[in-house]
């Protein structure tokens, strides 16, 4: 009989420190043979990045036979009603949703963009209507469907690129009192860095490149590890670009390499403890409307 | 001229690479033939650059922007899209048309080895 063990969850927020948390408690549960529970005593808080890397761990265990337990019985009030408002806890096996609330909801995408025609529409409508759809950003529908194409950017990234074979985790949750709103999305497939290797390295480049480095290419414009196509990516330049125009924040973990755009500087490290085996996107943007614009637009010319 | 509705082929997003090849498929061997081609955006409401990388980025390896613009048009392409289109080909075209930004892109990364 295969034991099971069980798992505290601490409080997590969105801080360097918390994903080192996430990250430590995700590599030893992943460590550990048996089965699991999470507990959720000493739980607190817990922000979209920790629900979304929390729902991954769980499907990558059970991916490998083993079965995962939340124990909601342990969640203090304040966790399990934004658990139930998100829909995580039903995912896991708690028997009531109790609305949205404030939250945006948990999903998992578990296949890719081939095999699920609708799924594209799905995400899409996911971004527009779940996330940006609620009232808390009053935005005209023109501005809300260019930021929808914009943080497309990071799915595309993911499905293109992570080949995680649990599939994407989403949640995002917005704070009145902030004046924010988040999202988190979660691979666990390759990351970033392990892909750039890659790449270069089949263009005969000999040196080892860090994580941080990694990081800073896959944002310059142009960059892209895809093998067709145009051979030049935009992607993360684009959110990047949105991100610096509106005075939001977007941060990248992918395995042991961490990239930070906010207030229109760059930051990437290498320092991060507990590695990642995927790709973490949180992005935070300001819910009052008077940060946002368009970018500049281009005169009107040629289209070539 | 051939017109190509775009959304009665890709829907109402035009944001995956799949989508843009799609459409890259369908004008690709019209343009060969010198077809005029004009593609309407009607209905479609939200772009990402990996469409138009694959539906227009990639004209740019074979064909000259001189010749895009004689034979390509686009109608009811939003602010949005065009934003992101000219986004995506200006990208395309320095890539494509200018070696010497292709040789410099491509030793960047060599660069960034030697920083650490």
């Amino acid at each position: 009989m295969t034991i099971a063990s069980l798992f505290p969850i601490p409080t997590l927020n969105d801080t360097p420190t918390d994903f080192d948390k996430l990250f430590a408690l995700g590599n030893t549960v992943l460590a550990d043979a048996g089965h699991v529970i999470f507990d959720f005593s000493e739980c607190q808080f817990l922000r979209p990045n920790a629900i979304a890397f929390l729902g991954g761990i769980a499907r990558l265990i059970e991916s490998k036979g083993r079965t995962v337990r939340f124990d909601f019985n342990t969640a203090p009030d304040k966790v399990l009603t934004i658990l139930r408002q998100n829909d995580f806890a039903r995912c896991f096996g708690h028997p009531v949703f109790l609305g949205p609330g404030s939250s945006v909801p948990y999903r998992e995408d578990r296949t890719d963009l081939n095999h699920q025609k609708d799924l594209k529409d799905d995400i899409i409508n996911y971004l527009s209507n779940e996330w940006l759809g609620r009232g808390w950003v009053h935005v005209s529908d023109r501005l809300r469907n260019a930021i929808v194409g914009v943080v497309w950017e990071i799915y595309d990234n993911a499905f293109e690129h992570a080949n995680s074979s649990i599939g994407l985790y989403s949640c995002g949750q917005h704070f009145p009192r902030l004046g924010i709103l988040q999202l988190a999305v979660a691979d666990f497939g390759i990351g970033i860095p392990d892909n750039v290797r890659h790449y270069w390295q089949n263009h005969g480049l000999t040196q080892i490149l860090s994580s941080a480095q990694c990081l800073r290419w896959a944002f310059k414009e142009g960059a892209s590890t895809k093998k067709q196509g145009t051979g030049r990516g935009l992607g993360l330049k684009l959110l990047k670009d949105f991100v610096n125009l509106n005075h939001g924040t977007l941060e990248i973990y992918s395995q042991d390499g961490y990239a930070l755009i906010c207030d229109r500087k760059e930051r990437f490290h290498n320092n991060i403890k507990n590695s990642l085996k995927g790709t973490i996107v949180n992005i935070t943007l300001h819910c009052d409307e008077s940060y946002y614009c368009f970018v500049d637009e281009l005169p009107v010319g040629p289209l070539f | 001229m051939f017109k190509l509705k775009i959304a009665d082929i890709v829907g109402e997003h035009c944001v995956t690479s799949e989508d843009g090849q799609k459409v890259y498929d369908e004008i690709v061997p019209r343009l060969r033939s010198n077809e005029e081609v004009c593609l309407d955006f009607d209905g479609v409401s939200v772009f990402a650059s990996p469409f138009f990388n694959f539906a227009v980025g990639q004209l740019l390896k074979n064909f000259s922007p001189d010749k895009l613009n004689e034979l390509l048009s686009v109608d009811n392409l939003t602010s949005d899209g065009t934003s992101v289109w000219k986004r995506v080909v200006q990208n395309a075209k320095e890539y494509y048309q200018n070696p010497r930004v292709k040789e410099a892109f491509d030793t960047t990364i060599e660069k960034e080895a030697e920083e650490e």
